[in-house]
């Protein structure tokens, strides 16, 4: 008997400054809804409709309207940046759909149409700048795109790093796209910051790692850089040695060793070459499409209330670990994790929590007394304060 | 005393004015989200709770424009005002209870926070600036006083009026004190007190 079939928008740019992390997304849905599709253990098929904004924001309420008008979609998966999320969201609250959203962001927004699959800010700022503080340093330069991620992000760390008694040394902001790096490559150089707190996104990015690695590695200096973004496929096009040493925080990795996460690296690589890689908005967007497909399985309709309903709570072992739905916010909890990328383009898993983490999207249980604890400076060691991390290599 | 961030509202009371069953549901999940403590009151009756809160959500359409209700709402805590009715009269009357923000229905979860964080802004600053006006008032209310000293000096010391307030002047931040006090102990003892210590 041939399945019912359910229309699913997926709003995907696959050209313009980030196309790149949206296409790995894409090939991810794609993925999931092909599994789905071939399972037995779902009485429903995925019909995928792709729209393409092209990384022009206004274009994403176009993108969606469509769907929703066009194609009847109830539920969407898609949106990298926060301002295409934004032009969504209007038109998801008036039209009683739902916006699946994988990338993590700077958080301080909770629509009751959207699930927030990527990470909320204390999963994945926190626990780096609280890492950051135990250590390496409580002075820190900043360098970051000039968009609200940077914004956000820099506050938080401001605030953290001021209550224990630290302080922000700069805060440099590139505009988007913007490869012209030299310039604070050399402030950093000749200033040696403990560490740097790099929040630039793409090419940015790219362009800083790449110089500051050739400048760095000339004046004989290894500056530590901290990343909330940073992820394996990036990691390739930085280079192997230039994207080696950065100190990331994820929910997610490719080296994440879980029996699900090995099965569902061998399942990408065998769907797209043995050289590519996962990366943390791409397993996201899997993440995405698989609770939508149980919360439908679970409802028995694909009605948003319903949908939203069944997904509360509903635990999914992802191949990142364990995923559910928080209903108070309509985030997710997730298991935050540090790594330090090294050569081979890949990341070192040094510390993850002990269970998930409940997102906390406005930072409101953020306690700022318990993690600006003053270091203990003396006679060239830091003391460090005992905490609650537990490490896992 | 460090003050409270506009940022941070956690732990902090809210009291919620509204009737709206729906729109009740929206601020209280937003509310909890947020960690906020919430009383509830409703809009009809005469008496506001008589505890103590650090802002109120109120629906401003609930109250007849023609009651003595509003009263009850002036000079409390900080006033998120809902808006329905965008009419010139419901706005007056709006104006009156000195609104630190506002938002307008229908409600969505979006919103509430800038109104919180805008209405506790707002909040300090009254504060703030009811403790500078009074502080002037102080300077105004002393002014005679310090009339007096200089005049004081002037006889005394045989100085013009501004070489015997820039003693006065110099003198009191020396003693760490104010050109108002210092001038008070002048006139009290009739000539620039002999003081040994300093006064913290």
């Amino acid at each position: 008997m041939k399945k019912p079939s359910i229309p699913l928008g997926l709003v995907f740019s696959q050209s313009g400054p980030y196309a790149m992390m949206a296409g790995e997304m894409l090939k991810s849905a794609l993925m999931a809804i092909d599994e789905i599709n071939q399972s037995d253990q779902f009485d429903f098929v995925f019909a995928p409709h792709l729209r393409d904004p092209g990384g022009v924001v206004a274009a994403y309420h176009t993108a969606c309207d469509a769907l929703i008008r066009e194609e009847h979609v109830d539920h969407i998966v898609g949106c990298y940046t926060s301002a295409s999320r934004k032009q969504v969201i209007p038109i998801v609250e008036r039209t009683e759909r739902l916006l699946w959203h994988p990338a993590r962001y700077e958080g301080f927004e909770s629509s009751d149409n959207v699930i927030y699959v990527g990470a909320a800010p204390n999963q994945h700022v926190v626990p780096l700048v609280r890492h950051m503080l135990d250590h390496i340093s409580d002075e820190v330069f900043c360098i970051g795109s000039n968009y609200v991620w940077t914004w956000e992000t820099n506050r938080v760390i401001r605030e953290i790093v001021a209550s224990a008694g630290g302080r922000i040394l700069a805060e440099r902001l590139l505009e988007l796209g913007e490869t012209a790096v030299d310039h604070i490559v050399k402030e950093i150089v000749e200033r040696k910051p403990p560490v740097v707190f790099n929040t630039l996104v793409g090419e940015s990015s790219y362009s800083f790692m790449r110089a500051l690695h050739l400048a760095a590695t000339r004046a004989g200096l290894a500056i530590p850089m901290l990343s909330c973004s940073l992820c394996e496929p990036e990691l390739k096009l930085i280079g192997s040695s230039a994207s080696a040493g950065c100190i990331t925080s994820s929910a997610y990795f490719e080296s994440i060793d879980r029996p699900e996460n090995r099965a569902f690296v061998a399942r990408w690589k065998a769907r797209h070459g043995a050289d590519s890689n996962l990366s943390v908005d791409g397993q996201s967007t899997y993440v995405c499409v698989m609770l939508l497909a149980r919360a439908i399985r679970r409802a028995g309709s694909a009605d948003v209330a319903a949908v939203r309903r069944a997904a509360a709570n509903h635990r999914y072992d992802s191949p990142q670990g364990p995923v559910w739905v928080d209903p108070d916010n309509n985030h997710c909890f997730l298991t935050p994790r540090l790594a330090r990328s090294v050569p081979g383009c890949q990341f070192e898993i040094f510390w993850e929590a002990d269970a998930p983490e409940r997102p906390d999207p406005y930072l409101s249980n953020l306690d700022l007394a318990a993690i600006g604890t003053r270091l203990e400076k003396g006679n060239d060691t830091v003391t460090r304060r005992s905490n609650h991390l537990r490490v896992v290599k | 005393m460090t003050r409270p961030s506009p940022f941070s509202v956690r732990g902090r009371r809210a009291l919620m004015v509204m009737r709206d069953e729906r729109e009740i549901s929206i601020v209280r999940r937003q509310l909890n989200r947020l960690g906020m403590a919430i009383c509830e009151h409703d809009p009809n009756e005469a008496s506001p709770p008589d505890e103590a809160v650090d802002v109120i959500v109120l629906d401003a359409d609930t109250i007849p424009i023609k009651s003595d209700l509003a009263a009850a709402w002036k000079s409390r805590a900080p006033i998120i005002a809902l808006i329905g009715t965008e009419t010139p009269s419901r706005l007056k009357w709006l104006l009156d209870l000195q609104p630190a923000s506002f938002l307008v229905k229908p409600l969505r979860s979006a919103g509430l926070y800038t109104a919180l964080v805008v209405a506790f802004d707002f909040a300090q600053r009254r504060i703030d600036e009811a403790a500078h006006i009074e502080k002037l008032e102080d300077r105004i209310r002393s002014r005679r006083v310090v009339f007096a000293a200089v005049l004081q000096i002037m006889r005394g010391h045989g100085l013009s009026e501004t070489d015997a307030f820039a003693l006065i002047r110099q003198t009191a931040m020396r003693h760490r004190t104010t050109i108002e006090q210092l001038s008070a102990e002048i006139v009290a003892v009739g000539g620039m007190p002999n003081r040994t210590t300093r006064t913290a």
